[in-house]
C-alpha cells in the first residue's frame, strides 16, 4: 500500500530499502497478523460455535486451559476471543482515525498551499491555534457533549457503534494539523516546478494539477505520518478508556480491557498482561514501521557517518 | 521585530477569546447541569427550589447572556468563584498551577537531559546497532498507555519494594523539600519516561539533518574528528530543534499530566481542568483551559524569537 | 577522589530519599476515599464524602446510629408525644402538625468554647429559611413554621406536618451564630461562597464534634485533631487524616504500601476488587461487608408498551437468575432483593411474591403476552416487531457493566433481545433518568435511611413530567391508587404497631405489580486494619464516622 503512486523504479528501490530495514519488517510482519486476526479471529470462533460475548457465571477468572487458551475473564468469557474481537475495535479506531486525519490534513494543506495568501493565513493561523489547545480537557469536553443537541440524529448518536465514531471523528478533528503542515509544504514546493507550469500551460484546471501532479509527489511524507499516527491515536483511545469517555462496553477495546483489569491486577494479572502487552507491541510496531517508511521513502536516508 | 511581538500578541489574545467563547459553548452543551443532579437525587426538592437554586448560581440566563456576562466580569478582573470548591477561582487555581509546573518543569528537564546523548549516539550510528537500540526504547517509551505505566511504577516501588510513597504531594505535616521530592519522583518518571522517547526522535532527526550539511561535510572532510564535529558544529544546529519540541510539549503536558495525576492523586492543573469540566465549573474551568492555552502560545512564541536569535536567516519582516 | 565524594553524597542522597516513610504512628489514623468534599458547610450541598468528614467534626442534632435506631448526638432526649415533649397541633383544615420541643446538651460547646445556644438554632432557622442561601434541604426548613426559644438550651419546633418521623431533625445541622452570623449579613445572596466552614476551615469555633480540622489541601487531604472542647467521650486517636485518592485501583495499592491504614466502604473498593483483597492479605487487614440501605434495582418504564404488560415483567424478573448473579459475582455478599424494604429493616416482611429464575414459564408467560415468533434467536410478536429493550445504566461503574453484560446474556435465552446504552452518570441521573427519557430499562441504585416512605419514588403524584418541572423520583410511572393510599397512611400513623401491617401491604402490592425490577441490597466493603476495633459500618446515610469515640487500638495490637 505504502508505495502507491511512485513509479516502477522508485518503488522497486523503495522494497529494497525496507527490507533492509530489519525492525521494520518484523513490524509490519506483526501488524498483518494481527489485522489478519482481529478480523479473522470472530467469525473463525463462532464457526467453531465460540462466542466471544458467552458470560459464563461459573467460569469466571479461569486459568488458561484447552477450551481457554489464555483463560477466561471476569464474567467468563474466553480472554483470547475477546482480545481478538477487542483488537478489531481497537485497530479500527487507530486506521480510520488516522485515514480521516491525514484526508482532513491533505485536504487543508493543498486548500492552503495551493490558494496562498490570506486563505493559506488564515488556514495556518487554524492549524497554529489548534496545535496550541490544551488537547485532552478539549476532547474530553466534546466527548460528554450531547450530539443530539446540535442537531445530529439520534440513531447515530446512540447506536452500538457510536463510541466508536465519536473517538475517531474527536481525534481526527484535532489531529489535522501535521500532515496538513506537510502537504502544505510540500505543495509550495512543487507548485513552480517545471512539470506543474507545464500541465498549467497546457490548460490543467487547479483541481486536475493538485491530484495528478502534486498529490504524488507529497504522498510520501503524509504516508509516514499518518502510520506513526495510528498508534497515537490507539493511545488516546486507551486514556479516553481509563477516563470513562472511551469504548463503551459491551463492545471490547484493549483500552477498555485494559481499564477493567486495573482493579484485578493482583486476583487476575493475565487480564491486564494480555491487552496492556498488545497495545504496547502494536503501538511500537506502527512507530517503526513508520520509521521504516520514512527511511524508504526518503531518498536521503542512507546518510551514513563512518 | 517590536511590530512583529505585538501582532503576536494580538493574535494571541484573539485567539484566547475565540477559545474562551468556544468552551464556554461546549460546556454549555454538556447535557445534566449540577442542578438537574441534585434534584433527581433529593426527593425534597420542589420545582420552586430548582429555579431559585438556578438563578442563584446564574444558570438561569440564556447560554450567550451568560457567557458575555461571565466576560464582561472576567475583564474587570472578577474571575469569579468556583462552584466546585466554593472559593475564588484564583485562589483555587494558584497552588494547583505551581504544581503542575513543578512536574511538568522536572519531567521536561530530564527527559531533555536523557534525549540529548542518547539522540546523538543514535544519529551518530544511523540503522546500526546502538542506533536500533536506543530507537526501540525510545519507541517503548511513548508506546505505553501512561496510566498502565504509572500503575506499574506503583507496584514496583511502592507495594513491592516500599521505597516511594504511592501518591499524593507531600507527607502531611511536614513540609521539608526532601520530602517534596519523595513524592515528585513516580510521578516525574512516568512523565519522563513518556516524553523521552519522542524527543530522543526529535533529537535524533535534527542531529542527522545536520550531519548531512555542507559544512559539517567540510569540516569532517578537513580532519576534524567526530566528537568535535558534533560539539562545535552540529549541535548547535540542533539547538532550534530541540527549542521548537520543546515548546510544542509544553501544551501536551499541561493537560497530559491528567492521567498521572489521577494515578498518583497529585494535586495539579490536569486534573483540575478535568474536575473543572465534568462539574460544569465554567468559571474554573474557563480560566484553567485559557491559562494552559496562554502559556502554550507564549511558549511557542518564545520559541519563534529563540530561532530568530539562533538562525539569522529567519526574516520577521511583514 | 573527587569522584568518590560526589558518589557518596549521591549514595546519602538517594538513601535519604527513598527511605521508607515508616510505619504510621499509632497515635494518627489515615483513611482513605475516592471523593473530596466540595464544600464543608453541613447545610449546602450533600455529599457522601463531606458527612464522613463532618461526622468526625461536626455533629448532627439526631441521627440513625449504627443500630439503625434515632439517637440524640446534640439533644438531651428525642421528643415523644408519650413524654409530653411533643405535641399535636390540629390544623383547622383538618391536617395535622407538631410541636416537639429539644434540649440542647448543657456540656455541648463550639470548639472555640464557646456554649451552643437556641441562639445557634435560631440563626440556623434563618439562615435554612433564607430563600438565597441554596441550602440543601429548602423543604425541612419551610415545614418549620414556629421557632420558639423556652431559654438558652431549650427550643420548641412546630413542623406543619406530623408524621410517624416527627422526633428527626437530622438535617438540622447547627451553625456557630457568633461566628457565622456577621458573614452571613453582609449579604446572604453570596453567603455560600464566604462561610467560614469553606474560607477558614481550620477555625476552630466551627468544630462540633471530637475532632477539628487541622490542616487540609484542597482536593488532597483534610487532616483532623482532638477538639480539647469536646465534652464527649474522647476519642482513642490523637490525628485521623482523611486522603483522597480517586482511582480505586491506585487505593489499593496506597492500602497496600501503608500510606492509607483504612478504606471507607461507601467511598472505596468495589466488593469484587474488595473480595480479592480479602482473599490475599486477609491476614493484615479486616474486610467488613456491610449490607445496607443501598437498593440495586432496574426501572421498567411502564409507558413503554411492551413494559406496560404485567406478564412481560413477570417474564423477564424469571428470566434471570438473580442468585447465580449475586453469588458468583459477589461472593454471596448481596443478598437477592424482593422488594426496596431491606431484611434489615424492621417494617420488612417475608410474607411477598418471590421469584426464581424458571425460564419455562418465563417463555410461557412471553406466548401468552404474544410474543411467540422466534427469528435468530429473537422473539417477535403477530405485528413482526422484535422484543427488543435497551438497558441503561451509569458509565464507567465497572460492576453495574459487569451485572449488566450478564443480564443481556441471561435475558437472550428466552428470546429477549437487550441492548446496552450507557450513559456518564451526570447525564444518566442529571437528564435522562429525572425526565423519564430512558426507552425501557435503568439499572441504578437508591440511597435511603431506616423506614423511609416511598413517597417519591412509588406515588403517583410523584412522577416527573415538563407540568412539574422533572421534579419526583417515581420514574417508572409507576400508578396505583392503593399504593398511594397505602402511602398516605403511612406517613400519618404514629403507631408501630399499626404501621407495620400497612407496610406489609406496601411491600405485596410492589412485589405483585413488579413497577421495579428489584436485583440485591448493595454490600460496601469496610476495610481497616486487624489492630483496630469498634468501628461500626452504618450500612444507611449517616457515616460510621458518628461512632469514632468506640474505634480505638486492639490491645496487643
Amino acid at each position: 500500500m505504502a508505495a502507491e503512486g511512485l513509479p516502477i523504479g522508485r518503488r522497486r528501490r523503495f522494497w529494497r530499502r525496507f527490507a533492509s530495514h530489519r525492525l521494520a519488517m518484523w513490524a509490519g510482519w506483526l501488524l498483518a497478523a494481527l489485522v489478519l486476526a482481529g478480523l479473522a479471529g470472530p467469525p473463525l470462533g463462532r464457526a467453531f460455535g465460540l462466542d466471544g460475548e458467552a458470560v459464563n457465571l461459573f467460569g469466571r477468572l479461569a486459568p488458561a486451559s484447552l477450551a481457554h487458551p489464555l483463560g477466561t475473564d471476569e464474567l467468563g468469557r474466553d480472554l483470547l476471543l475477546r482480545l481478538l474481537e477487542g483488537g478489531r475495535i481497537s485497530l479500527a479506531v487507530g486506521l480510520a482515525g488516522a485515514l480521516l486525519t491525514a484526508l482532513i490534513g491533505t485536504a487543508i494543506g493543498l486548500a492552503a498551499g495551493y490558494a496562498g495568501g490570506r486563505v493559506d493565513a488564515l488556514l495556518m493561523r487554524l492549524t497554529d491555534a489548534i496545535i496550541a489547545l490544551p488537547l485532552l480537557p478539549l476532547l474530553i469536553v466534546l466527548a460528554a457533549v450531547d450530539l443530539t443537541k446540535l442537531g445530529l440524529p439520534a440513531a447515530l448518536v446512540e447506536g452500538g457503534l457510536a463510541s466508536v465514531w465519536r473517538i475517531v471523528l474527536l481525534v481526527a478533528l484535532f489531529g489535522w494539523t501535521t500532515v496538513a503542515r506537510l502537504v502544505r509544504a510540500a505543495v509550495l514546493s512543487q507548485k513552480e516546478r517545471d512539470y506543474v507550469r507545464a500541465a498549467r500551460a497546457l490548460g490543467a484546471g487547479p483541481w486536475r494539477i493538485a491530484v495528478h501532479h502534486v498529490l504524488p509527489n507529497v504522498a510520501s511524507p503524509v504516508i509516514v505520518a499518518t502510520t506513526l499516527s495510528i498508534g497515537n491515536i490507539m493511545l488516546t483511545e486507551s486514556v479516553l478508556s481509563f477516563l470513562g469517555l472511551g469504548i463503551q462496553p459491551p463492545l471490547p477495546s484493549w483500552g477498555n480491557m485494559l481499564t477493567n483489569a486495573q482493579e484485578l491486577i493482583w486476583q487476575a494479572p493475565h487480564l491486564a498482561v494480555w491487552p496492556g502487552a498488545l497495545i504496547f507491541l502494536t503501538v511500537i510496531a506502527f512507530n517503526l514501521l513508520g520509521d521504516g517508511l520514512q527511511d524508504a521513502l526518503d531518498p536521503r536516508g542512507d546518510t551514513r557517518l563512518q | 521585530m517590536a511590530g512583529y511581538l505585538v501582532r503576536r500578541l494580538l493574535e494571541t489574545l484573539l485567539l484566547l477569546l475565540v477559545m474562551s467563547f468556544l468552551i464556554y459553548g461546549l460546556i454549555g452543551l454538556m447535557p445534566g447541569d449540577p442542578i438537574d443532579l441534585m434534584v433527581s437525587a433529593d426527593p425534597n426538592l420542589t420545582a420552586a427550589d430548582a429555579l431559585r437554586l438556578k438563578a442563584l448560581q446564574g444558570l438561569d440566563v440564556p447560554l450567550p447572556e451568560r457567557y458575555w456576562r461571565w466576560l464582561v466580569a472576567t475583564l474587570s478582573g472578577d474571575l469569579g468563584y468556583s462552584r466546585l470548591y466554593a472559593r475564588p477561582v484564583l485562589e483555587v487555581l494558584g497552588p494547583r498551577l505551581l504544581n503542575t509546573l513543578l512536574l511538568m518543569g522536572t519531567s521536561l528537564a530530564l527527559a531533555l537531559v536523557i534525549a540529548v546523548p542518547a539522540g546523538i549516539l543514535a544519529a551518530l550510528d544511523p540503522r546500526g546497532p546502538v542506533d536500533n537500540t536506543i530507537n526501540l526504547l525510545a519507541f517503548a517509551g511513548f508506546s505505553m498507555p501512561s496510566f498502565w505505566l504509572g500503575l506499574l511504577l506503583i507496584i514496583l516501588f511502592s507495594v513491592q519494594l516500599g521505597w516511594l510513597p504511592a501518591g499524593g504531594s507531600a507527607s502531611i505535616g511536614e513540609s521539608g523539600l526532601l520530602d517534596r521530592l519523595r513524592y515528585l519522583i513516580l510521578p516525574v518518571l512516568t512523565l519522563t519516561l513518556l516524553t523521552a522517547g519522542t524527543f530522543i526522535r526529535f533529537v535524533r532527526a535534527a542531529m542527522l539533518e545536520a550531519l548531512r550539511e555542507d559544512f559539517i561535510r567540510t569540516a569532517r572532510v578537513k580532519g576534524l574528528s567526530t566528537t568535535a564535529v558534533v560539539i562545535r558544529h552540529a549541535l548547535p544546529h540542533t539547538a532550534l530543534a530541540m527549542i521548537t519540541i520543546t515548546a510544542l510539549h509544553v501544551g501536551s503536558l499541561f493537560s497530559g499530566a491528567l492521567v498521572v495525576e489521577t494515578i498518583f492523586a497529585y494535586l495539579g492543573m490536569g486534573k483540575l481542568i478535568y474536575d473543572a469540566i465534568l462539574g460544569n465549573d465554567y468559571n474554573l474551568a474557563l480560566v484553567a483551559l485559557l491559562l494552559a492555552t496562554l502559556v502554550t502560545l507564549l511558549a511557542n512564541l518564545l520559541a519563534d524569537l529563540a530561532y530568530g536569535w539562533l538562525d539569522p536567516r529567519i526574516d520577521y519582516g511583514g | 577522589m573527587g569522584r568518590s565524594w560526589y558518589a557518596t553524597i549521591l549514595a546519602c542522597g538517594l538513601a535519604l530519599l527513598l527511605a521508607g516513610a515508616g510505619q504510621a504512628a499509632p497515635d494518627r489514623l489515615t483513611i482513605g476515599m475516592t471523593q473530596y468534599p466540595s464544600t464543608l458547610h453541613p447545610n449546602i450541598d450533600s455529599m457522601a464524602a463531606k458527612s464522613y468528614v463532618l461526622g468526625f467534626t461536626h455533629r448532627p442534632f439526631t441521627q440513625f446510629a449504627a443500630d439503625w435506631n434515632l439517637r440524640c448526638y446534640l439533644c438531651t432526649e428525642l421528643p415523644s408525644l408519650e413524654a409530653g415533649t411533643a405535641v399535636i397541633v390540629e390544623h383547622a383544615d383538618g391536617t395535622r402538625g407538631v410541636r416537639t420541643t429539644y434540649t440542647i446538651d448543657p456540656e455541648a460547646r463550639w470548639g472555640d468554647g464557646t456554649p451552643v445556644t437556641t441562639d445557634d438554632v435560631a440563626f440556623t432557622l434563618e439562615v435554612g429559611q433564607h430563600p438565597d442561601t441554596g441550602v440543601s434541604n429548602a423543604e425541612m426548613y419551610r415545614r418549620i413554621v414556629d421557632l420558639e426559644i423556652v431559654d438558652d438550651k431549650t427550643f420548641i419546633l412546630e413542623d406543619e406536618k406530623l408524621s410517624f418521623r416527627y422526633d428527626a431533625i437530622n438535617d438540622f445541622r447547627l451553625l456557630p451564630a457568633h461566628l457565622e452570623r456577621a458573614v452571613f449579613e453582609a449579604d446572604p445572596k453570596t453567603y455560600r461562597n464566604r462561610t467560614l466552614f469553606d474560607t477558614d476551615p481550620t477555625n476552630p469555633g466551627l468544630a462540633l464534634g471530637p475532632y477539628r480540622i487541622a490542616s487540609l489541601d484542597s482536593g488532597g487531604f483534610i487532616a483532623l485533631e482532638r477538639n480539647p472542647e469536646w465534652w464527649g467521650e474522647p476519642p482513642a486517636f490523637d490525628e485521623i487524616v482523611i486522603r483522597t485518592i480517586e482511582n480505586t485501583a491506585a487505593l489499593e495499592a496506597n492500602l497496600l504500601s501503608g500510606e492509607i491504614d483504612m478504606v471507607e466502604g461507601s467511598l472505596g473498593l468495589s466488593l469484587d476488587q474488595a473480595i480479592a483483597f480479602e482473599a490475599r492479605h486477609g491476614d493484615r487487614f479486616q474486610v467488613f461487608y456491610k449490607p445496607g440501605l443501598i437498593y440495586e434495582h432496574i426501572d421498567f418504564n411502564l409507558d413503554n408498551p411492551i413494559l406496560a404488560d404485567h406478564r412481560v415483567r413477570l417474564a423477564l424478573i424469571q428470566g434471570i437468575d438473580r442468585e447465580a448473579l449475586s453469588q458468583q459475582l459477589f461472593g454471596g455478599r448481596q443478598a437477592v432483593a424482593q422488594t426496596f424494604v431491606n431484611p434489615l429493616d424492621w417494617i420488612y416482611t417475608d410474607d411477598v411474591p418471590t421469584y426464581h429464575e424458571d425460564l419455562d414459564e418465563a417463555g410461557a408467560l412471553l406466548d401468552a403476552a404474544g410474543w411467540t415468533e422466534w427469528r435468530n434467536g429473537i422473539r417477535h410478536n403477530a405485528a413482526g416487531e422484535p422484543l427488543r429493550l435497551t438497558l441503561m445504566t451509569t458509565a464507567g461503574n465497572r460492576s453495574r457493566e459487569l451485572v449488566q453484560q450478564v443480564l443481556q446474556s441471561m435475558w437472550q435465552r428466552i428470546g429477549v433481545d437487550v441492548r446496552i446504552q450507557n450513559e456518564p452518570a451526570r447525564v444518566f441521573f442529571g437528564e435522562t433518568m429525572r425526565q423519564r427519557r430512558f426507552p425501557a430499562l435503568a439499572m441504578y441504585a437508591w440511597i435511603s435511611s431506616p423506614e423511609n416512605v416511598p413517597r417519591s419514588t412509588l406515588h403517583s403524584e410523584e412522577i416527573p413530567t415538563a407540568a412539574n418541572s422533572w421534579t419526583g423520583q417515581n420514574t417508572p410511572g409507576f400508578r396505583n391508587a392503593r399504593m398511594d393510599e397505602l402511602i398516605d397512611e403511612i406517613e400519618i400513623t404514629l403507631d408501630r404497631d399499626e404501621r407495620a401491617p400497612l407496610w406489609h401491604e406496601l411491600q405485596r402490592i410492589y412485589a405483585t405489580e413488579l413497577p421495579v425490577l428489584p436485583l440485591y441490597y448493595r454490600a460496601d466493603p469496610h476495610i481497616w486494619p486487624l489492630w483496630l476495633e469498634g468501628v461500626e459500618p452504618t450500612g444507611h446515610l449517616a457515616p460510621a464516622s458518628l461512632g469514632v469515640e468506640s474505634w480505638r487500638v486492639r490491645d496487643g495490637g
